[in-house]
């Protein structure tokens, strides 16, 4: 095993050099022809679309690439001063840390202290100074009353804390993280991101984050690398980085920097203070739009769903618990509603209670057009090999019609994108429940933009305006608030098991700290919650 | 939601003692369950299981496990009524059935059912509470330096069996969400993609271990025995403060139980009529059994006896 202590601490904490790679049976290299340093001490943000590369190149920097994956490698990587295509995972996991997407599958004992202390165990540390290390890494992370639960019984937030803490206990030179905040609440996600920006001030870890919300990270970064199709495009610091994404992918820019580019205002900011100093610096005074009032306003429709004074109870570790108390929602066809919340505060249960999942303990459901759930996992939906025989006959067809996928009949599931996957298993869920081509029911879709970048986000906008186009009330639940501004005109807080707050998206999105837009973090204007609202408030400055 | 046999952490004795202290104890009682006949002193072993989980706080697990293991006890005695008849008392004759042959239920029959039946809830109690209050991270990692190989496997399955069925559970759902247009889903094709899913989540998992360093060599000190481990209980090198108590009791469960033995505390016949010992031996044994049940007792903490000074008092510096 390399002696980690053999490598200098001058070395930089990841040195790439010319590395090209290609999964097996790949038809195209996933990395191609790639360079990249990372000095001691570099907070890097990793940016780009789906499929550019990002997780590939965290991979290979843990050794995961090509060690368990196989494949063609090409190049050299060294890590601190490791050889990680000589080296293994295990061998490097001294010096560099990894956290994956999805917490479950990062986590391999059953209670929380054990997973941490783990990795000390094998690398051979003796029993004191692991007993030290998992108190201090608790306390960095603030989870010590976490140490003794059961892995579990955790939420999503904690684990993907649990499992960071994990990565960190050998106190590694580097961490990668793979989109760690897909799965959190703006608040969990924004707590992730400062810790890890302490970790970085205070520990002198070498970070390098890939994330696709990159308004939420893009404050915390020293330097953006940006990947397309397997290279990286861009290498520098963030003001830079979106200067370049203006006019090389505007799927990259931020909202705030949207809003400026909007209105012309200079330099773009990498955040919500930058952006509140820029506007303070130019005198701008933006107003509010005339005609706010009338947003939201609907003309009577049919009921799609309405819940009635619903209480939900669900067992859980220390007994059973009121997840929903009392809840009252009535959603109508042609409406889009936004379902938000922190981590637990119910809205998966609210859906899957209205889809006939969980029987309530109390209160009533009525959705006299039946409802379509689309749950957080699309490929729960698809068990055959062939999109036709999932959606046979006419129903399916027209299923297909509605989500756009009418010419890959005779294709394979696992051939289409992670895009076609989603409205694929959607169609499923709506076959069947259709007028023609009329919807009439409730489409309720359950987180489903974990994972996708800004572009796949537009194409699922545009998705529910057609099915609220054609009748169908859509719910969706969801922790993204730049995606609810995008496609809602209406949105639900649930805080604790009860809807605390209810009206138009405008309303909602621009009254808080958490669950709102930048740009309405960065405006704090009622009523303007997108850039293109942001920059009209900015363009009526000074008019009275 | 969780299984009520899944392992909870606990601050209980039972919880804390080391795996080897905790398969003794509940394995001294369960080789009790399999040894002896006599239904009271099955009675006694069960209630001390009963007593002993309570104590653990791991009332869930006693609660389905005895209800499990009364259902199949229940199908024990139907069975063996129906099939055997032996047996002086006869209750019931039933006349020729098909397979059976002659059908007599007999007393002596159903009161051999019973017996057996008993002795499978309480083997189940036994396993749900081993299931439920000792950490298999623990016992995993005492294995690991005996089979290493093993060990590993054992953590995959481990891991891989609550995540699979949390899968079995989404994938359930999603099949009852499907559209009544969508082409219904067997078990076939669900469990194929059960099966799918697992081993892309065996791949995951087996990642995880590699970033862990579980495939490198162990260090020789690494598994010294009795060495410190965390301050809260939780390596699993680190013995518990209740470790003797229950190698005590285990071992005092174990040698009575040899005693008893020869000095008949055994006693139970069923057949040609029922018989069941119920002499000194077999009382005494029943009554050190119940006793076994507290060892998982957590003594509540004296107090002290020195006078603390009360706020309003002023300290004597």
């Amino acid at each position: 095993m390399p002696d980690l202590a053999t490598s200098t601490k001058a070395a930089p904490a990841l040195a790439i050099e010319g590395l090209t790679y290609a999964y097996p049976h790949a038809a195209q290299p996933a990395l191609r022809d790639l360079s990249l340093g990372l000095a001691p001490g570099e907070f890097a943000l990793l940016a780009g679309r789906s499929a550019s590369g990002k997780s590939t190149l965290l991979r290979a920097a843990c050794g995961l690439v090509p060690h368990f994956h196989g494949g063609e490698i090409e190049g050299r990587i060294e890590v601190a001063g490791l050889d990680a295509i000589a080296s293994g995972p295990g061998e490097l996991a001294a010096a560099v840390g990894y956290v994956a997407q999805d917490p479950e599958t990062q986590v391999v004992s059953t209670t929380v202290a054990a997973e941490i202390e783990l990795p000390l165990e094998l690398r051979g540390d003796p029993p004191s100074s692991r007993a030290r290390a998992v108190e201090e890494v608790a306390l960095a992370l603030a989870i010590p009353h976490l140490l003794d639960r059961a892995v579990d019984t955790l939420s999503g937030g904690e684990l993907q804390r649990v499992a960071l803490a994990a990565a960190l206990v050998t106190r590694p030179r580097l961490i990668l993280l793979d989109e760690p905040t897909s799965q959190l609440d703006p608040v969990a996600g924004d707590e992730l991101i400062w810790l890890l920006r302490r970790l970085n001030e205070e520990w002198g870890v070498t970070v390098l984050l890939a994330e696709h919300r990159l308004e939420r990270c893009l404050a915390a970064a020293d330097r953006v690398i940006a990947m397309t199709s397997g290279a990286i495009t861009f290498d520098g610091q963030p003001r830079d980085f979106l200067t370049w994404a203006q006019d090389a992918d505007a799927a990259l820019e931020t909202p705030a920097a949207r809003l400026f580019s909007l209105t012309g205002i200079e330099p773009l900011p990498v955040g919500v203070r930058d952006a509140r100093r820029t506007l303070t610096a130019t005198e701008a005074n933006p107003r509010p739009p005339k005609k706010l009032s009338e947003e939201g306003v609907r003309l009577p429709s049919n009921t799609a769903v309405d819940v009635r004074g619903l209480w939900v109870e669900l067992s859980r570790d220390d007994g059973w618990r009121d997840v929903l108390r009392g809840i009252d929602l009535k959603v109508e066809s042609g409406e889009r509603v936004a379902l938000m919340g922190r981590n637990g505060a119910g809205k998966s249960t609210l859906l899957k209670a209205a889809a006939g999942l969980l029987d309530p303990v109390r209160g009533k459901i009525e959705a006299p057009n039946g409802i379509a759930l689309l749950t957080q996992n699309p490929s729960d939906y698809l068990v055959r090999e062939r999109v036709g025989d999932e959606l046979p006959g006419d129903q399916g067809s027209a299923a297909l019609r509605v989500v756009g996928l009418e010419d890959a009949v005779d294709a394979d599931p696992r051939d289409l994108s992670g895009g076609e996957r989603q409205r694929l298993a959607l169609a499923i869920a709506l076959a069947g429940r259709m007028e023609g081509d009329a919807l009439t029911g409730l489409v309720a879709l359950d987180e489903p933009t974990r994972g996708m970048d800004r572009a796949r986000k537009d194409d699922l906008v545009e998705l529910i305006g057609e099915l609220a186009g054609r009748g169908a009330g859509v719910l969706v639940a969801t922790h993204d608030v730049e995606f609810a501004a995008a496609f809602a005109e209406r949105v639900v807080l649930l805080g604790d098991g009860v809807v605390i707050a209810d009206g138009p998206a405008t309303e909602i999105l621009s009254g808080g700290w958490y669950f709102a837009t930048e740009v309405a973090r960065v405006l704090d204007l009622p009523g303007v919650i997108t850039p293109e609202q942001g920059a009209e408030a900015l363009s009526a400055t000074g008019d009275d | 939601m969780r299984s009520p046999f899944a392992y909870t952490p606990r601050p209980a004795p039972l919880q804390s003692a080391s795996p080897g202290a905790a398969v003794v104890y509940l394995g001294a009682l369960t080789v009790v369950a399999f040894v002896y006949s006599n239904p009271l002193v099955l009675a006694a072993t069960g209630l001390a299981l009963v007593l002993a989980g309570r104590l653990a706080g791991a009332q869930r697990a006693v609660r389905a496990a005895l209800w499990m293991g009364l259902t199949l006890a229940l199908l024990i005695v139907v069975v063996n009524a129906l099939v055997v008849s032996r047996g002086e008392t006869v209750l019931a004759r039933l006349g020729e059935w098909p397979l059976f042959g002659q059908v007599n239920i007999t007393a002596e029959a159903i009161a051999a059912g019973a017996v057996f039946g008993l002795r499978a809830a309480v083997v189940m109690v036994a396993f749900a509470i081993y299931s439920a209050c000792v950490d298999p991270d623990r016992v995993l990692r005492a294995l690991r330096p005996l089979a290493g190989r093993s060990a590993l496997t054992a953590t995959l399955v481990s891991r891989l069996v609550p995540v699979a069925a949390a899968d079995a559970g989404r994938l359930r759902d999603a099949a009852r969400l499907r559209g009544p247009g969508a082409a219904p889903v067997g078990r076939a094709p669900l469990a194929r993609r059960l099966l799918a899913g697992s081993l892309d989540r065996a791949v995951d998992v087996a990642a995880t271990l590699e970033l862990r360093g579980y495939s490198l060599d162990a260090p020789p000190h690494r598994f010294a025995a009795g060495s410190r481990g965390l301050g809260r209980g939780r390596s699993f090198a680190q013995r518990s403060r209740y470790d003797r108590r229950f190698y005590a009791v285990g071992a005092v469960v174990l040698a009575a139980a040899i005693a008893g033995e020869a000095l008949g505390a055994d006693a139970f016949h069923a057949y040609p009529v029922v018989e069941v010992g119920a002499g000194s031996a077999t009382l005494a044994l029943s009554v050190l059994l119940l006793l076994s049940g507290l060892a998982p007792l957590r003594r509540k903490p004296r107090r002290a006896t020195r006078p603390v000074p009360s706020a309003a008092e002023p300290s004597r510096a």
